[in-house]
C-alpha cells in the first residue's frame, strides 16, 4: 500500500559566506578601474566573447572587456531590460542573445551597469565562433558601429568525438596564430612570445585551481553554493592569464578545501544533489536558494568548466586551440549527456535542472535531447523552466517556484519513500 | 499553366522519393545550401532538401523548445511522422547553431542509418578554402564507406557538370524576369525551385530545358505593377508568393536560400573538383552564418539594379538567429540605396495571408 508523501516546505536558510568574496570585490573593483584608465594609459582596449583567446589579449599588454560578463552585471544591477528594449527599438529582435541586446542598448543610448556611459570603445573586436554561430554576427554589428577592426577567429568542428581530429586542431591553432598576427599589424607591435608563455602558464594554473574546487564539490555536504559558483567565475573569465586570479583562486581553493576537511557544507541538512544546466539566471540568483530551502543544492555545472581547461606554455597556440575547442563546447546532446552521466556517478546526483534560456538557441535547442539520454540510460529526473538570463521580462517567478516545488515532491518521492 | 508540372512534382516529393526508393536508388536528405550535393550525386544516390510542411507541429515540441524556428520544428515534426522513412541518412552542415543541434535531435530520435555532421568554416578565405577540402574528402571517404563503393573522379566531375547545367538554366529562366514583360510569374518560379530540390538534377534539367524551349509568349503586367526583390529565410508556402502578385507586387529576383542564393554560383570545371567544390561552397552568395556579411549585399544591390526592382520585401523567421542579427544593417543599407524594405515576419504569413497582404499592399501602394 502507497503512503502519501507529506509536501515538502520550504525552510529559510542561511548560506555559509564565502570569505574569499571580499578579495572578488576588490579584483571587480580593480579590474573596472584599469578599464576605465586604459585608454588613458594607451592599453588596447580588446572586446571578447567567450571563448576568444584572452591569453593572447593580455599578451599584447590589452585589456578584455566581456560584453556577455558585463550585460550579467547590467542584469543583476537591474538596467538590463532598459538596455535591451532600446535595441530593440533600433530593430534587433528581442528573440536575439540578451547579452547582445543588452550590450547594443548599452552603447546605443551610453548607458552602463554604474549609471556611467558604459565602457570604453574597442581597439580591436575580438571573435570566435568556437561556442556559438551568433557571436560573430553580433561582433559584425559592433564593428558597423565602432568602425574598428575585426578578428574572427573561425571554428569549423566535429561534435560527437571528444577527440578534435588533427586537421581540425591545426585549422584552429592556425587561426590563433593568424589572430596573433592581425592583432600586430592593428597594434603596431609583435607579441612577445616569453610573455605570451608566462600568460598561459598562469590561465593553466587558475584553470588547475578551478579544476580542484570544481572537484571539491563532489564532497558530501557540497561545500560551496552555486551562486557563489557563479559569481566566482568573473577571474576565470575574464582576469585568467594574471597573476591576481591565480592568487584568488588559490584562496577559493583553501578556503574550499578547510570546509571539505571539516564536513562542512555551505547549507545544512542537505538533502538533494542537483546538477545546474546551463546559464545562470542573472537577473534572479536568488532562484538557486529557493532549491536550498528545500535542502537542494547544485553540486556541479558545466558552465563553470567551459572557462577552465589545462594549457601547455611550450605550445601556446596549440593547446589554446584544443583548450577553446573543448569537447563540452562543441559536443551533440549524446557527449554532452556523456559528460553528465560521468559527473552524475562522481557527484551523487539526483536530479538536473534545465534552465531553458529563451534566447539561446545555441546551449538550450538541445536539452529536452540530453534530459531524454540522462533520464532513458541513468534514471535521472529532471526539472525545466523557461527564463531569459539576461532580460527579466516575462519570467514568471511563481511559475518557476511552483515547478520546483513539484520537482522536489517527486525527488522526495524517490529518494526518501515513506516506507 | 504550363510549369505547375513542377510544383505538382514538389507537393509528391514523399511519393516520387518512395519510387526512386523502391527501383533500387539511395536516397540522402540534407539540410542548408551548404550541402555538396555533388558528392552525394557522385555516390550514386539523390540528395533531397529537407523541408518543412504545412501540417501542424505535433510530434517535434517533445524534443525541442518552442522559441526555435519554425522551419526546423515542423522538419523535425515531418521526420518524426515518418514522412521521411525513405531515407538512407541525413547531412547536417555545421552552418547555424540550429542546424548544429538538429544534428544530435535526430540522429537519437529518427533512426536512419546514415547521419553525418559536415563542418563548414565560417569564414570564406584561403585557408577556409583548404580546410574545407579536407572536410570534403572526409565527407567523401564516410559516404563511399556507406554505399560501399569509391566515388571517381570522373563521377565527381560529371556530377558537377549537372549540377552546373542546372544552375545555368535556372539563370536562364531568371533571365526571363529582367523584361517588364514577362511570361512566367514568381510562384511558378518559386515552383521551379521548388521542384529542384528534391528531384535528381538530371530531370529537373530535362524539365528546365523543354520549359525554356517553349516559354510562352511575354504578357504585359497590369497596369500600376511594381517590380519586387524578395529576401531573407526560407519558407514552404507558395501562397505568399501568390499574394504579392494579387496585392499588385511582381517578384522578379530574389535573395533567398532556396533561390539566389543555391544556385547563382557555379563550380569551376577545370579546376580539381574537391578544391572546386570548397571554393564554390565557401565562395557562393553567403548566407548570413558566413563572414564576412558584406558580398551577400553587394549581390542583392547588383541584383536590385540589373532587375530594376522598386522595393524589397525581407521575410525573417522568429527565432532565425543570424537573419536576424543582419536585419537593421541590411534594411537601412538598402534604403540608403533607395531601395524601400517590408520586414516580414515569417510568424505573420500564416495560411490565410491576411495580414501579409495588408502589409504587402500597403508596401505597394507606397512605392507606387
Amino acid at each position: 500500500m502507497e503512503t502519501k508523501q507529506d509536501k515538502p516546505t520550504p525552510t529559510p536558510i542561511k548560506p555559509l559566506r564565502l570569505a574569499a568574496g571580499a578579495a572578488l570585490g576588490a579584483l571587480n573593483e580593480k579590474y573596472y578601474k584599469e578599464l576605465g584608465s586604459a585608454k588613458s594609459e594607451g592599453r588596447p582596449v580588446i572586446w571578447v566573447t567567450s571563448m576568444s583567446p584572452i591569453e593572447l589579449v593580455y599578451a599584447f599588454d590589452g585589456i578584455p572587456f566581456f560584453p556577455e560578463n558585463y550585460a550579467a552585471l547590467c542584469s543583476s544591477r537591474k538596467v538590463a531590460e532598459e538596455l535591451c528594449r532600446a535595441a530593440e527599438a533600433r530593430g534587433y529582435s528581442q528573440d536575439l542573445c540578451a547579452y547582445a541586446l543588452c550590450m547594443f542598448g548599452s552603447i546605443f543610448e551610453k548607458k552602463g551597469a554604474f549609471g556611467d556611459e558604459g565602457p570604453p570603445a574597442p581597439d580591436i573586436l575580438l571573435a570566435t565562433e568556437g561556442a556559438c554561430a551568433t557571436h560573430p554576427k553580433w561582433w559584425e554589428a559592433l564593428q558597423r558601429h565602432f568602425k574598428c577592426p575585426m578578428v574572427i577567429i573561425d571554428a569549423a568542428y566535429t561534435v560527437d568525438s571528444p577527440t578534435l581530429p588533427k586537421h581540425q586542431k591545426e585549422y584552429f591553432a592556425a587561426q590563433f596564430k593568424e589572430a596573433t598576427s592581425e592583432m600586430a599589424g592593428y597594434l603596431k607591435k609583435q607579441v612577445d612570445m616569453d610573455k605570451l608563455r608566462e600568460v598561459v602558464s598562469q590561465a593553466d594554473s587558475a584553470s588547475q585551481l578551478w579544476d580542484e574546487v570544481d572537484a571539491m564539490r563532489a564532497a558530501v555536504p557540497t561545500p560551496i553554493s552555486q551562486i557563489d559558483v557563479f559569481t566566482c567565475l568573473f577571474p576565470l573569465v575574464t582576469l585568467k592569464g594574471t597573476r591576481d586570479a591565480v592568487e584568488f583562486y588559490k584562496q577559493l581553493r583553501d578556503e574550499v578545501k578547510d570546509r571539505v576537511n571539516k564536513g562542512i557544507g555551505f547549507i545544512q541538512n542537505e538533502r538533494f544533489r542537483l546538477i545546474w544546466d546551463l546559464f545562470p539566471v542573472y537577473h534572479n540568483m536568488r532562484l538557486l536558494n529557493y532549491f536550498a530551502e528545500f535542502g537542494a543544492t547544485f553540486v556541479t555545472d558545466l558552465y563553470g568548466n567551459a572557462f577552465s581547461g589545462r594549457l601547455n606554455p611550450a605550445d601556446p597556440f596549440g593547446s589554446l586551440a584544443e583548450r577553446y575547442l573543448s569537447f563540452f563546447m562543441r559536443a551533440a546532446s549524446q557527449g554532452k549527456a556523456e559528460l553528465y552521466k560521468r559527473r552524475a556517478r562522481q557527484y551523487k546526483v539526483d536530479g538536473i535542472v534545465f534552465h531553458s534560456n529563451r534566447c539561446c538557441r545555441c546551449f538550450t535547442s538541445e536539452q529536452p535531447n540530453i534530459g531524454a539520454i540522462l533520464r532513458d540510460e541513468l534514471s535521472i529526473p529532471s526539472m525545466t523552466f523557461e527564463a531569459n538570463m539576461v532580460d527579466p521580462r516575462g519570467y514568471d517567478d511563481a511559475q518557476v517556484k511552483a515547478r520546483i516545488e513539484t520537482f522536489i515532491e517527486m525527488l522526495e518521492a524517490k529518494k526518501y519513500p515513506k516506507k | 499553366m504550363m510549369n505547375s508540372e513542377f510544383y505538382e512534382a514538389y507537393r509528391n516529393k514523399h511519393k516520387l522519393a518512395e519510387g526512386w526508393k523502391r527501383s533500387g536508388k539511395r536516397i540522402f536528405g540534407y539540410f542548408c545550401n551548404y550541402t555538396p550535393e555533388e558528392l552525394i550525386c557522385a555516390a550514386g544516390a539523390i540528395p533531397v532538401r529537407i523541408r518543412g510542411s504545412a501540417e501542424n507541429v505535433e510530434l517535434a515540441d517533445a524534443h525541442m523548445p518552442s522559441f526555435c524556428c519554425s522551419f526546423m520544428r515542423s522538419a523535425l515534426d515531418q521526420a518524426l511522422k515518418g514522412r521521411y522513412n525513405y531515407l538512407d541518412g541525413v547531412v547536417f552542415p555545421k552552418t547555424c547553431d540550429m542546424t548544429r543541434g538538429m544534428y544530435s535531435i535526430w540522429s537519437r530520435n529518427v533512426k536512419f542509418p546514415y547521419y553525418y555532421s559536415l563542418p563548414v568554416p565560417g569564414k570564406t578565405n584561403d585557408a577556409a578554402v583548404e580546410f574545407f577540402i579536407q572536410e570534403l574528402n572526409l565527407f567523401k571517404e564516410s559516404l563511399e564507406k556507406y554505399t560501399g563503393q569509391k566515388i571517381s573522379e570522373d563521377s565527381l566531375k560529371k556530377a558537377i557538370t549537372v549540377y552546373n547545367e542546372n544552375r545555368k538554366l535556372l539563370r536562364e529562366v531568371y533571365k526571363l524576369q529582367l523584361k517588364d514583360n514577362h511570361a512566367l510569374s514568381a510562384s511558378q518560379i518559386f515552383g521551379i525551385n521548388m521542384a529542384g530540390l528534391i528531384m535528381p538534377k538530371e530531370e529537373h534539367n530535362a524539365m528546365l530545358q523543354k520549359l525554356l524551349q517553349n516559354v510562352p509568349a511575354p504578357k504585359a503586367p497590369p497596369d500600376g505593377t511594381v517590380r519586387l526583390m524578395l529576401a531573407g529565410n526560407t519558407f514552404e508556402n507558395i501562397e505568399v508568393l501568390q499574394a504579392i502578385e494579387e496585392c499588385g507586387g511582381d517578384v522578379v529576383i530574389d535573395d533567398i536560400d532556396i533561390g539566389t542564393r543555391y544556385f547563382w554560383a557555379t563550380v569551376d570545371e577545370k579546376q580539381e573538383p574537391l578544391k572546386a567544390l570548397s571554393e564554390r561552397y565557401l565562395r557562393k552568395i553567403p548566407c548570413p552564418c558566413k563572414h564576412p556579411a558584406e558580398p551577400r549585399l553587394s549581390h542583392m544591390l547588383e541584383l536590385a539594379k540589373e532587375y530594376r526592382v522598386k522595393g524589397v520585401i525581407l521575410i525573417i523567421q522568429k527565432f532565425c538567429d543570424t537573419h536576424l542579427y543582419d536585419r537593421p544593417w541590411l534594411e537601412s543599407s538598402l534604403k540608403e540605396k533607395g531601395y524601400p524594405v517590408l520586414v516580414v515576419d515569417h510568424s505573420d504569413i500564416g495560411w490565410s495571408g491576411g495580414k501579409f497582404k495588408t502589409m504587402v499592399a500597403a508596401f505597394i501602394e507606397m512605392l507606387g
